[in-house]
């Protein structure tokens, strides 16, 4: 039996798949004998980007690198190997009192994918994006040769690499500055808005709050357009906590973790059931607001307590549309997308808002600019590339662009635009689409 | 804990099992021929468990000084070594790699596994645990150099075990059937048959806990490899396995 690394290979959305080489090596030396004999290579962490930008010819996966190298208990810094999961992090480090500057909305991502899409959370606002935090990285360039790159040191690498999609090379380990907490737990607040106009209102006055996100209804139509609920927290410090979490407040207690057993057939997921499943999201929160202390993993990861929640879309899969609009038309774009979707039937399960604040003019391949950001996923079935069409038609409309980590459909002038990156050694599937322009 | 090929995806999972169970060790001593890989896990678990461990080169192709052994004690041995080699088809006729197999699965290993066993026994405590294959309860004509170098380490185990028993010594037999590792990358093994490090990792843990003395990694192994171990010499000797 010859060893045969083809295999099928698709991400969260499960949407494309595709028949290619994958392989993951745990030593530098093996890696690089990987990335000199082969044309078209990609770095491919745990797979969390909904489309194809961790597929290419040949997949490194960094699922091997999966190392922690040190971590300063003093000051809160950590340096781990690019495949370490940021759950990973968070096990060793809260019960230490640290948490991650920046996490994205599932905790099952890699370092290396973290740094690749700079990602960004729901603190863009108060504490920018991933690389902020970042101290430096290792990074294999397209010779095999292991680069240091920092602000101070490769600082042109550095930078292309965050935010670049695995296109400047492979992220071996990282360095990254860790936030203290007191306590595992966040004091929230969530508050009903009727619809777009409230919404907006509520974000504007949020603003000194270190986390906010909303869940948008994207079914309801005319006054209605945007009915949400507002979500904002802080880590709350052990004095303000309830009596029974005080005793030990940087520990969760375990908890029960379902797992989607199989592909949900293609019925199951219509624009009925996603009008059901938004209504009673919307009204099991009978009170306007509503305020608790509730544990990190369901203020952040409310997602990932489902496993492998992405099979209830079935196996034609699903696309995460995620566009920022430029702040000062913001608000008129975010209406016109909503009523284009509401108009659509094409419902989407799963709809969350956010207000970016400045970005970082030296992460200049980062996606978040500031302005009015909106997820949303959509089944994808033979309407869909007409949708995205009009919805891309609109973001273009208004200044905005594609978050690249979530694409695999849109037009590649909201997508193409990351910088010296030009590198015929690190290819993916996504940036052939974009630069073939289709 | 005395860790005999550190660098195995398992042998690693499974000291990562036991100190997440909250296990204590005073160290544990990393014993491999890759010295590089065994350093990457010496800094994880330290990181991870604020563990102290140290790395000991044992390449057992050469010659072993057992006196860099003299301070080293410990509760737990735990030893995953093994090498696969070419199978039948490429090496049979390969003395180099007959050799090296037998070497590394059995004839070099043993002598080491014995001067740990002998401070187990002087000490009357410990527990031995040896992984050795599916692959050594009948020599099937695919692989059997190596079957045959790991049925000697199955019956070494237990001969061991059957020894020690009075000593206070227990010795576990692991037998993993497939796993998903770097042994067997790329190979088109079938999931259901297949563990992953983790899960190997947890059932030896098991195992471990309960004292038991043999112990298949997936129970489904046991049936296939009873059934396996059944038919008559006559019909085995004209399949395909
Ligand atoms: C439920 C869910 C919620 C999410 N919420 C958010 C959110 O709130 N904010 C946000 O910003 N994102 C969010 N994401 C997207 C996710 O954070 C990013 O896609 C992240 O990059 C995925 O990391 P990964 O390790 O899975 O990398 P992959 O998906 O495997 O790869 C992503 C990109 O990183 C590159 N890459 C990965 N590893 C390396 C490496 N070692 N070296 C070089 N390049 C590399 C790949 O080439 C690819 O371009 C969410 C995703 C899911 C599934």
């Amino acid at each position: 039996m010859k060893p045969n690394f083809i295999q099928k290979v698709t991400n969260w959305g499960n949407f494309p798949v595709v028949e290619k080489e994958m392989k993951s090596e745990d030593s530098f030396r093996k890696i690089k004998e990987f990335v000199l004999n082969h044309n078209e290579v990609i770095a491919r962490g745990n797979g969390r980007c909904y489309g194809d930008a961790s597929l290419g010819e040949h997949i490194f996966s960094t699922k091997k690198l999966n190392k922690f190298i040190s971590f300063d208990r003093l000051n809160g810094i950590i340096e781990c190997e690019s495949g370490v999961l940021l759950s990973e992090v968070l096990e060793i480090s809260v019960p230490q009192g640290y948490f991650l500057y920046v996490t994205p909305g599932t905790k099952f991502v890699s370092v290396g994918g973290a740094i690749a899409s700079d990602v960004h959370g729901k603190n863009h606002h108060a504490e920018g994006c991933f690389s902020e935090y970042v101290i430096e990285f290792k990074l294999m360039n397209e010779s095999g040769d292991i680069m240091t790159c920092s602000r101070e040191e490769n600082s042109d690498k550095f930078w292309a690499t965050i935010g670049g999609m695995g296109l400047t090379g492979i992220i071996l380990t990282a360095k990254f500055k860790l936030k203290n907490i007191e306590s595992a737990y966040i004091r929230q607040e969530s508050i009903k808005a009727e619809n777009l106009d409230e919404i907006f209102r509520l974000f504007d006055e949020s603003e000194s709050w270190t986390y906010t996100v909303a869940w948008i209804d994207c079914l309801q139509k005319g006054k209605d357009i945007g009915r949400s609920i507002l979500m904002r927290g802080e880590h709350a410090f052990q004095h303000e906590l309830p009596d029974h979490l005080k005793k030990n407040p940087l520990r969760l207690k375990g908890k029960f973790e379902p797992t989607v057993p199989f592909y949900f057939p293609n019925f199951v997921l219509n624009s009925l059931t996603v009008k059901i499943f938004n209504l009673l999201y919307y009204k099991k929160q009978a009170k306007k607001e509503v305020k608790n202390f509730i544990d990190y993993e369901t203020f952040f990861y409310p997602l990932d307590a489902v496993h492998e929640w992405n099979r209830i879309y079935g196996k034609s899969g699903f696309i995460q549309y995620q566009m920022v609009i430029p702040k000062e038309t913001g608000k008129e774009g975010m209406k016109k997308i909503l009523e284009t979707i509401a108009h659509s039937g094409n419902g989407s399960f799963l709809a969350v808002l956010k207000l970016f604040g400045k970005n970082n003019p030296q992460a200049y391949n980062s996606f978040p600019v500031e302005g009015y950001t909106l997820a949303l996923d959509f089944k994808v079935n033979s309407k869909l590339k007409k949708l995205v069409d009009k919805l891309d038609e609109i973001v273009q409309e208004f200044g905005g662009r594609i978050y690249l980590t979530k694409d695999s459909m849109s037009r590649s002038s909201l997508t193409n635009y990351l910088k010296n990156i030009q590198n015929p050694k690190f290819v993916s599937l996504q940036h052939k689409r974009i630069i073939n322009n289709n | 804990m005395i860790v005999l090929g550190s660098t195995s995806e398992v042998a690693q999972a499974f000291v990562e099992k036991a100190l997440q169970e909250g296990e204590k060790f005073e160290k544990i001593y990393l014993f491999t021929s890759n010295k590089e890989t065994a350093e990457r896990f010496a800094r994880h678990i330290d990181v991870k468990f604020v563990q102290q461990s140290e790395i000991i080169e044992l390449d057992l192709t050469r010659e072993i000084d057992y006196t860099t052994f003299d301070n080293i004690n410990s509760n737990v041995l735990f030893c995953a070594t093994g090498y696969l080699g070419e199978g039948t088809e490429e090496g049979l006729y390969d003395n180099k790699n007959t050799e090296k197999i037998i070497h590394i699965n059995y004839s070099k290993l043993v002598p080491v596994m014995n001067y740990f066993a002998q401070k187990f026994e002087s000490r009357r405590s410990g527990t031995i645990i040896g992984l050795s294959s599916v692959a050594g309860d009948r020599g099937r004509q695919s692989n059997f150099i190596y079957g045959s170098a790991k049925a000697a380490f199955t019956a070494y185990l237990s001969g061991l075990r059957n020894y020690l028993f009075d000593k206070k010594v227990h010795v576990l037999t692991i037998k993993p059937g497939f796993m998903a590792t770097k042994m067997t990358e790329g190979l088109p093994l079938n999931p259901k048959l297949t563990a992953t490090p983790k899960q190997a990792a947890t059932c030896i843990y098991k195992a471990y806990k309960k004292q038991k003395n043999v112990a298949y990694v997936l129970p489904i192994w046991a049936v296939i490899m009873m059934i396996i171990r059944n038919i008559p010499e006559f019909i085995f000797k004209k399949l395909k396995l």
